[in-house]
């Protein structure tokens, strides 16, 4: 009889890193390779985040800081040229020359004006604004007096407009000057602020671009090596339990062969003379090699489904003549472990899309392992009926068969349909079996169109459900005939 | 020696302004001839944009142009510009104005800055702009332009109670053109 993947937790059961790495192996290798891209991508958007942050400050420090104290400088180039330009029209007489350099004085008081306007509208904080107002008080009055002494050197009163220059102009543009000198103190450390700030910033990069690289590196190894781990421990697990299988199926063969053997030297040996005795060894003899005979059907049904290519002729059938042949079939199994079947069958069950041999088969596995593992209460309930799809609209009918035995460990239950996956609690227990039964029974009710689902808790026993499809206009009609033409989905 | 060489200028200073100004009103030196066509602009006075004076009579506006006034009503300095010679905008000045022709006025100057009377001689300036700015600079300058070369950085003055586009305007700036 072959044997599913069964159930519990084992002494010896993999580590866990063991068996995250496993699942991993198995379905989300992507996953690995999706942390790493999320982990690189979440530290990359910090990186460019501080380099934009960078980018900015530095052209804040120019437009800011260079750029003002380029400006500072240009104000101070013109208010020396408009003093000077003032100064200049004394040296000459000639009204011509003088209105001329009046001309420029008043053109360079002009852009310092501008320039006062521009750093006071610029001008952001407390200090800043106070003193942008100071300049431009100083400045205007210094204008009134730099007028006052053009006037007097144009009407050619050149004592007078000395006398004023001495004693108004040069007070007032000291004023200006010393200003000018307080604003450019301001933008030196504005600059140095923005300086500090900038350097910060490229160095907080340069560290979390280091971080970034090495959080990559470690995450590539880590996957690599997740990787190379999964795929080494699949290849060990699948030769151990290749090796498991061959070492169940020769236990198998072995007893029905030793049974075959002993009772045929007895009846070599002339033992067995009686016809009573020899037609009781004969039924023996016959037993044993049917036994032998359905597991190399097993393997061999195994092996044809290894291709995954639908062998099956699908046509609507009734369910609940095939569910009454297979308990026949296995009654002697069944009586002779002791159990008792419960049978619930819905009487107006609609014709299903299936193969008859693969039902048979698919259920003559789920309730030989009911019997393996059904535990002291002795008792399986096997029950169909019409339910509702999972997962989209429609119905369809499900066969179920339950025990109250052992139960599946929760971590087994994704292992437990693989092709010779037997759990290590099973095989401590030194319960026989290929485990082959329930991945064969998956990929028949896959072959049929239909699924093979379990529910299970550990010490309180499984239910595995065979989901099969409804006929096509067969939906709300019961199997009230079992003559039905056959529907073949294949060409 | 001295002192009769002095005497003999004051005389001669003192027996030119009567001859100016018959030759003035006889259009002496500037008048045009019946062949020659002419064509008129105004001629406007000019001030600073701060200076209070609107209006000046004829008799104030010569006054002033022959150095006989020397401050404005708040007290100013009045500070006179003038084209240079040959320019028709003081061609116009000296003869509808100050009545003299060049050398008339300058010897006008000349006596008036000797003796006192006049404190400043007037500021020769080579182009209109150059007029424009200095009036513009100097809150007690007054000068003269073509109407066309004002703009609103000096203040125009009306002349006996006439602007420059009004009837009756007596400065104007006559253009010879041969026909």
């Amino acid at each position: 009889m072959l044997k599913s993947a069964f159930h519990g937790r084992s002494a010896n059961s993999p580590p866990f890193l063991d068996r995250v790495l496993s699942a991993a192996s198995r379905q989300n290798t992507g996953v690995l390779m999706l942390i790493v891209f999320c982990g690189v991508a979440v530290v990359g958007v910090f990186v460019i985040r501080d380099l934009q942050s960078a980018s900015a400050e530095a052209q804040k420090m120019y437009s800011g800081s260079v750029h003002g104290l380029q400006q500072i400088g240009e104000l101070q180039y013109y208010a020396q040229e408009t003093r000077r330009a003032t100064l200049y029209a004394l040296t000459t007489s000639d009204s011509n020359l003088q209105v001329e350099y009046a001309d420029q004085s008043r053109d360079a008081d002009q852009r310092v004006t501008d320039g006062i306007a521009e750093y006071d509208r610029q001008a952001k904080t407390p200090a800043g604004v106070t003193l942008a107002n100071r300049l431009a008080h100083d400045w205007k009055d210094y204008l009134n007096v730099r007028d006052e002494v053009l006037a007097s050197i144009l009407e050619g009163s050149t004592k007078e407009a000395v006398g004023l220059d001495l004693s108004g102009g040069v007070p007032a543009f000291e004023l200006v000057r010393q200003d000018l000198n307080e604003v450019k103190r301001l933008y030196d450390e504005d600059a140095s602020q923005r300086l500090a700030n900038l350097v910060a910033s490229s160095r907080r990069s340069s560290w979390r671009l280091v971080e970034i690289l090495g959080f990559t590196f470690l995450l590539s190894c880590g996957a690599v090596w997740t990787i190379q781990r999964s795929r080494m421990l699949s290849a060990i697990q699948l030769a151990k339990l290749q090796m498991e299988f061959v070492a169940s199926v020769s236990h198998e063969l072995r007893t029905p062969l030793a049974v075959l053997s002993s009772a045929a030297d007895n009846i070599a040996d002339g033992l067995i003379e009686e016809k009573g005795a020899l037609r009781k060894y004969g039924v023996i003899l016959q037993k044993q090699s049917r036994n032998m005979g359905k597991l190399v059907d097993q393997i061999l049904l195994f092996a044809s489904t290894e291709d995954h290519k639908n062998r099956y002729m699908l046509r609507p059938i009734q369910v609940a003549p095939i569910i009454d042949s297979i308990l026949n079939g296995t009654e002697a199994l069944v009586q002779g472990a002791g159990f008792q079947v419960d049978r619930d069958i819905d009487p107006d069950l609609p014709f299903v899309l299936g193969d008859v041999s693969g039902i048979s088969q698919c259920l003559e596995n789920l309730i030989g392992n009911a019997v393996k593992y059904g535990g002291e209460d002795r008792r399986i309930v096997i029950r169909a009926s019409v339910a509702p799809l999972e997962r989209e609209s429609g119905r369809e009918v499900r066969i179920s068969v339950a025990d109250r035995g052992i139960g599946i460990d929760p971590y087994e239950l994704t292992r437990i349909f693989d092709p010779f996956y037997r759990s290590p609690r099973v095989a401590a227990a030194q319960i026989h079996g290929t485990g082959l039964g329930l991945s064969l029974a998956k990929r028949i009710a896959d072959a049929m169109g239909g699924k093979l689902s379990v529910v299970s808790e550990l010490s309180l026993g499984s239910t595995f459900t065979l989901h099969l499809q409804i006929a096509k206009g067969e939906t709300m009609q019961t199997a009230g005939t079992t003559s039905r033409p056959a529907l073949s989905l294949r060409p | 020696m001295r002192r009769l060489t002095t005497l003999l200028i004051l005389l001669a200073f003192a027996a030119w302004p009567q001859a100016y100004a018959s030759r003035a009103e006889s259009g002496y030196g500037e008048g045009l001839s019946a062949e020659q066509g002419g064509a008129t602009e105004p001629l406007v006075i000019i001030v600073n944009r701060s200076n209070p004076v609107e209006n000046l009579s004829f008799a104030e506006l010569r006054a002033i142009f022959l150095g006989g006034r020397s401050h404005w009503t708040n007290g100013r300095r009045i500070t006179l510009v003038m084209r240079e010679p040959g320019e028709p905008e003081r061609k116009t000045v000296l003869r509808d104005v100050c009545g003299m022709d060049e050398d008339q006025l300058k010897i006008h100057f000349l006596r008036g800055l000797y003796t006192g009377d006049i404190l400043l001689s007037p500021k020769i300036l080579a182009t209109p702009t150059g007029v424009r700015k200095f009036i513009f600079n100097v809150p007690g300058a007054i000068g003269y332009l073509r109407a066309s070369d004002v703009d609103s950085t000096v203040k125009v003055v009306r002349i006996d109670g006439l602007g420059p586009a009004d009837k009756g305007y007596k400065l104007h700036i006559q253009f010879t053109t041969f026909n």
